[in-house]
């Protein structure tokens, strides 16, 4: 049976790495390198790295980082920021990425998500969809790190996503992002219950139960998180034995640990 | 323990060679198939489709010499992936083709067995062993590794399965033959037990 | 590119600073704000918060103070026996001990207070400072967790409830101790705040044989332990103008032992005199965000106005991030020994961990070394 997912999210900024609440507010918490060798060793089955000023940059995706990035990682990673064109998809594969994320460049190019599920398969082509809740509660999708508001829902928009190839979907809440208060659950479930793909749900997880509801309450296929697992005593390993314990199928740990090395 | 990561084109070897080197072994990453007389250990890695594989090893002039340093029963060779595939007689992954043909068998789509069961199979499964071997030493029974591939290895006979995986039925996801090894999972990107299987590998 | 705050020499890739429409750093603008404090407010709100934990009844010490045995320690000391206090001075001792840091610790005991030094299991130590390195490239992480878990544990064995601490260099509030409720230290804050990168005690166990049993000395008290007792704690230099300079005055005054020359990487004589390994942690933080101890220190004196900018971006070019073939005299081949790793495996794992956004690189982008094996970075200034 496919295991449920833990997947820390790194935001990447310039020279570091960096957290930031709502979006907004980005604090510099460290460099990019040390952080994934943390998590390798955390046990978690999965990373996402996001370059957050490649697309406002208008940059190309920098894929010599990113080689040094997945030479050291040990789980597989999903690299996005900046991808606009299949050729920055190919040089990010190239440069070790097992998935590349696309956002922005999915309102603007349609084709993109398309052309590169047919020439990479589906399997490394994750879609993210950043949303903000507005003011008569109604949901908005928004690009360009949650700053330009785009005309779609996230369901709907979700749905395209998945017919155009997407493998995956990221659905993160904008609001929620940083506040570690718990994922936007009617966002998760209106997203999950759309598209048959997995969702990755993100954007507010601060507790090992807030991890579950997404999960069981809205429908997500994997979670996302940052700050519960950079900030607080929480760890991957116990929010998955957390989940084990509460019948969701996780991925297991015990080796001969004595023979094991660092 | 020095050992040859073969570059033939078909994806990046740089969590590859790390992994490697994390667990001790002073890594040559070459394209130069004559590369492979002076390495103890040879690693076949891999991402693509099956056709493309063998073009690109017969272009570098590999199974030749892979046959060659693999008459030294010392030397052992491991496939990942798409690099596990190569082993076999022969695949169908981009029209039908002929395998390096180092363990007796076939390539072949995964079949689904209902209309939940999603091909590519990603992500991370479990393996079971079916067989004593060194190569999942000291790795219990469902211990999971992460997998990405719409193929998989058919072996001639059960007694070339090491392990298994519950995807489509159980596949083969671990096959040995002699001092041939291959896994369908990625052990560079399946963390501490893949470190577990590349130690085992290399292990004298 | 780094880019420098416009009046210290601190780059914005240090964690948590960030320059304001000026370029003046946060740093720069919260020692600007120091001006305007009450200090005489300020320590009669220290009296009255040490009043309550005071035990006049002499049943149990008033306070833990952690203590390192440097310079600041010693002044933290010295300072609590002013203010009349029977402190419990607890010292997590450094993982590669010198010389000069056991006979300043000896001296700490020396001023007359009850003292607590703890030594974990050095074997399962060079096991943690090589986990370090390779994974987080840091050589002092279980270090930097014993300095904050240790004396919070003594707290609750001894049933002291009050921890005075130093120095908060993230934070200008006076600590827990000052919140009218909720003034219990969490393991939150430590793991915030604490310098951990991210890696939890719980981590490793299971990797190179590690178990829980290992791990007690680095495992912070429960969060019910921690209630039962009460634990909280302060920030002296909340309270206290504080500056290293005067602190070591003040220390060396109390028999403090400073080196006759400057430490290696460093600007001054009288820092961070006590564990053989800092030379290589102060290294790595140069690697990861190109500026290090004497940075940090240039910046302190600037500030302060006792050198200028140009001084201390002088200062910076000549000293900071030097490779650490030395710390206190002792060869970095001596320092690895216990850890298992030759210079050469050392250096394998700083390039892994260089920012190569910030150094300089060669035609073929490796990273250019001078025969020393110093590295250059890209820009000094904006």
């Amino acid at each position: 049976m496919l295991k449920t997912r833990i997947i820390p999210t790194l935001l990447w900024k310039d020279h570091g790495l960096v957290k930031g609440v709502g979006f907004d507010s980005w604090r510099r918490v460290g460099t990019v390198l040390p952080a994934i060798k943390v998590y390798s060793t955390r046990e978690v089955d999965e990373l996402i790295l996001v370059d957050i000023t490649a697309t406002g940059e208008a940059r190309a995706p920098d894929c010599d980082s990113v080689a040094e990035f997945s030479a050291e990682c040990f789980v597989p990673l999903t690299v996005g920021g900046g991808i606009r064109t299949i050729e920055h998809i190919r040089d990010l594969l190239r440069a070790g990425a097992d998935k590349v994320s696309i956002n922005s460049a999915a309102y603007a190019n349609p084709g993109l998500v398309r052309e590169a599920a047919s020439r990479f398969g589906a399997q490394c082509v994750v879609a993210s969809i950043d949303v903000r809740r507005l003011p008569d509660g109604s949901l908005k999708c928004y690009s360009h790190s949650g700053s330009r508001p785009q005309d779609r829902d996230p369901a709907s928009w979700a749905r395209e996503l998945e017919t155009q190839g997407a493998g995956e979907i990221l659905i993160t809440s904008v609001e929620r992002d940083g506040t570690m208060e718990g994922y936007d659950l009617e966002l998760v479930r209106a997203v999950a219950a759309a598209v048959r793909i997995p969702v990755i749900a993100s954007g507010g997880a601060g507790s090992y139960a807030h991890l579950l509801a997404a999960l069981r309450e809205g429908g997500a296929s994997a979670v996302a998180a940052a700050s519960i697992f950079h900030f607080t005593q929480q760890t991957p390993l116990e929010a998955k034995h957390y989940l084990a314990t509460h019948g969701i199928p996780v991925r297991r740990h015990q080796l001969a640990s004595d023979t094991l090395k660092a | 323990m020095k050992v040859l990561v073969i570059d033939y084109g078909m994806g990046n070897l740089g969590s590859v060679r790390r992994a490697f080197e994390e667990c001790g072994a002073d890594v040559l990453t070459s394209a130069n198939s004559r590369d492979a007389l002076t390495a103890e250990r040879i690693v076949l890695p891999g991402v693509g489709a099956f056709l493309d594989g063998m073009a690109h090893l017969h272009a570098g002039d590999w199974p030749g010499q892979l046959r060659t340093a693999l008459e030294n029963p010392e030397v052992r060779l491991l496939g990942i992936c798409l690099g596990m595939q190569l082993l076999a007689d022969s695949g169908e992954e981009g029209g039908r083709t002929a395998g390096l043909g180092l363990i007796a068998g076939e390539v072949r789509r995964l079949e689904p067995e209902d209309a939940n069961t999603r091909i590519p199979h990603v992500g991370w499964n479990e393996v079971n062993s079916t067989r004593p071997d060194r190569l999942l030493q000291l790795i219990p029974d469902g211990t999971d590794f992460y997998f990405v591939h719409s193929y998989h290895f058919r072996p001639a006979s059960p007694a070339l399965v090491l392990g298994t995986t519950p995807y489509c039925g159980d596949f083969a996801s671990v096959v040995g033959a002699g001092n041939v090894y291959g896994v369908q999972f990625h052990p560079e990107k399946s963390s501490r037990p893949g470190f577990q299987v590349i130690r085992n590998f290399l292990a004298r | 590119m780094l880019r420098y705050c416009t009046r210290c020499v601190m780059p914005d890739s240090k964690p948590d600073l960030k320059l304001d429409a000026e370029g003046v750093c946060n740093a720069c603008r919260s020692y600007e704000n120091r001006k305007a404090v009450d200090w005489a407010a300020r320590h009669t709100e220290l009296q009255s918060i040490l009043a309550r934990y005071r035990r006049p009844d002499g049943a149990n010490w008033d306070c833990i103070v952690p203590v390192s045995g440097g310079k600041d320690s010693t002044y933290q000391v010295v300072r609590m026996l002013q203010l009349g206090l029977n402190p419990l001075c607890v010292t997590a001792t450094t993982c590669d001990l010198s010389a000069i840091g056991r006979r300043n610790i000896e001296n700490i005991k020396k001023l007359g207070v009850d003292y607590l030094e703890f030594s974990p299991n050095p074997k399962v130590r060079s096991k943690l400072n090589r986990i370090g390195l390779n994974q987080v490239g840091d050589i002092s992480w279980p270090e930097h967790v014993g300095i904050f878990t240790i004396p919070v544990r003594a707290a609750v064995q001894f049933s002291v409830p009050l921890l005075v601490w130093g120095e908060n260099a993230q934070n200008e509030y006076g600590g827990p101790a000052a919140a009218a409720d909720n003034n219990i230290m969490d393991r939150r804050w430590l793991e915030e705040f604490g310098g951990l990168l991210g890696l939890r005690v719980t981590d490793l166990i299971g990797i190179e044989g590690i178990t829980a049993k290992d791990l007690i000395p680095y495992t912070y008290p429960t969060d019910e332990d921690l209630k039962r007792v009460g634990v909280t704690c302060l920030f002296l230099g909340h309270y206290l103008p504080w500056d290293g300079l005067s602190n070591a005055l003040i220390a060396q005054a109390n028999g403090f032992e400073a080196l006759p020359t400057t430490v290696e990487g460093s600007m001054v004589n009288y820092e961070n005199l006590d564990n053989h390994q800092t030379g290589i942690h102060d290294y790595f933080k140069f690697l990861k965000f190109g500026f290090s101890r004497a940075t940090d220190i240039a910046c302190l004196h600037l500030r302060r106005g006792r050198i200028s900018r140009e001084d201390a971006q002088a200062i910076v070019r000549r000293h900071d991030g030097r490779f650490p073939w030395t710390y206190l005299g002792k060869p970095v081949a001596d320092i690895l020994a216990p850890l298992d790793l030759s210079v050469e495996q050392f250096i394998r794992i700083c390039d892994r961990f260089t920012n190569k956004k910030i150094f300089v690189r060669d035609a073929s982008g490796n990273l250019a070394k001078d025969a020393h094996g110093n590295l250059t970075k890209l820009n000094y200034d904006n």
